[in-house]
């Protein structure tokens, strides 16, 4: 659960996310454009990267959950942060958002063609299936991730796939980690320790 | 509250990074279960059982055909991180000993232990010196015996005698228990079957009756099929029809 002490500012927070609220606030649901113009929405649409997000405005104290899952808190300093859409819990609303394209990356593992990228300065809740573990990446020190453990990630990292498919995994013989994401760069990505289920690669 | 980072020289060696991920230090092989693995640093190789090169370790650790689909082999250098749906995650060290644990649960061990099936449907037994790695949902409980346990409730034991089952006299009695018992039908409580663990050793318990995979008795009882001959393929083909009968009534 996390706990955001408003003084007049904005923040922006999944819809149905508030579970309690002490002092004055106010719920405004973001039209369909989500603070990112209509071209933003259309792109998102396209993307399928659906988010639902409600401005909360006022002064005291509210109280954000979903699904009794864990919250980190990253801030934000001029730098971007890439984040599956159904992991966002809430942010500053001085932050930009935006649809990224990323390929083929996320087609395995059923999160879509795009992710969410949220820029500029200021607190990102994330939420993750138990503590989140950020693992750095520097130069010649790249690192693998399980699609289905990956939560966020930030920095200037290039992502590619790694595969170690081969006849074996036709036959379903495989060893069940064929399909990885490859980070190399600078930057930091974020994990949980849990694997979502669901989409086409489990093998 | 903010995020622990690690990097490959701040990961813990051998270790937990928190309740729920364990950091192996891999120099060399391990055998893991298939879809543990959350995210690794340096050159790792996952390769199914069934690879070529690796007939020789198979052959001398693993000795569960009914298991090895789902296992693989981690080879390599580097630090491998390993979870398991959110549960707690342990490491326990084996010195030439034996240590009986539930099959779902177990996450990962070193080749310096031999991996055997337990007479118990859904257990399997490691003997040896080693490290192995295993999930429970929620913390873990040593006890010891003389015990009875909750099935579900049990994650494994060390150094005693296999169990028994033990079943509540009084549920079993009367016209209803002897239906229960001859047709397994009617209203269960759960807690009428126990399994009873007596002389000496040590039992480990979850704080929780989810068990980390029901698909795993199921696999048992089919292994177990193959002793049949024809006739108790026919008989058992009657029960389950029986069973069936009675399920969609």
């Amino acid at each position: 659960m996390l706990a955001v002490d408003l003084m007049g500012e904005t923040i922006r927070a999944l819809n149905g996310s508030m579970v309690a609220y002490d002092g004055q606030m106010n719920f405004k649901r973001q039209g369909m454009t989500g603070g990112e113009g209509l071209r933003g929405a259309l792109r998102r649409r396209v993307a399928g990267e659906s988010m639902t997000l409600m401005e909360i405005t006022g002064q005291g104290t509210v109280y954000l959950a979903s699904e009794a899952t864990e919250v980190t808190l990253i801030p934000l300093q001029g730098d971007t942060l890439f984040v599956e859409s159904e992991s966002l819990l809430a942010f500053d609303g001085q932050l930009r958002t935006g649809v990224q394209f990323t390929g083929l990356r996320g087609m395995g593992t059923g999160q879509g063609l795009a992710t969410t990228k949220v820029e500029g300065h200021g607190m990102v809740a994330i939420l993750s299936d138990g503590p989140a573990i950020g693992l750095e990446v520097t130069p010649g020190v790249p690192l693998c991730v399980d699609p289905h453990a990956y939560v966020a990630h930030r920095g200037q990292l290039q992502q590619d796939f790694v595969t170690d498919v081969n006849w074996r995994t036709v036959l379903g013989q495989g060893s069940g980690e064929s399909v990885q994401f490859r980070y190399q760069g600078h930057g930091l990505v974020y994990v949980q320790p849990a694997e979502r289920g669901g989409g086409i690669m489990e093998i | 509250m903010s995020t622990p980072t690690f990097n490959p020289a701040t990961l813990p060696s051998n270790d937990n990074v928190n309740p729920y991920a364990f950091c192996v230090d891999l120099n060399g092989q391990w055998f893991t279960q298939k879809g543990k693995m959350i995210a690794y640093y340096g050159q790792i190789r996952f390769e199914a059982l069934s690879a070529g090169p690796l007939d020789a370790l198979v052959a001398a650790h693993f000795h569960s055909p009914l298991y090895a689909h789902d296992w693989i082999v981690a080879q390599g250098q580097g630090k491998l991180l390993l979870a398991d749906r959110g549960f707690d995650v342990n490491s326990y060290d084996l010195d030439d000993g034996n240590l009986t644990v539930r099959a779902g649960n177990l996450l990962a061990f070193e080749p310096g232990l031999e991996l055997k099936q337990s007479i118990i449907p859904g257990f399997l037994t490691l003997i040896g010196t080693g490290r192995f790695i295993a999930a429970s949902n929620g913390p873990v409980h040593f006890v010891e015996p003389p015990i009875r346990v909750d099935p579900q409730a049990l994650l494994g034991w060390a150094d005693c005698p296999s169990p028994c089952h033990h079943y509540d006299h009084s549920y079993m009695r009367g016209a209803l228990g002897v239906a229960r018992s001859v047709f397994g039908i009617g209203g269960t409580s759960g807690e009428e079957h126990q399994f009873d663990f007596t002389g000496q050793g040590t039992v480990l318990m979850q704080s929780s009756e989810t068990v980390a995979d029901t698909n795993t008795m199921l696999r048992d009882l089919e292994g177990q099929i193959g002793m049949l001959g024809v006739g108790g393929l026919q008989r058992l083909q009657g029960v389950i029809q029986q069973r069936l009968a009675a399920e969609r009534q």
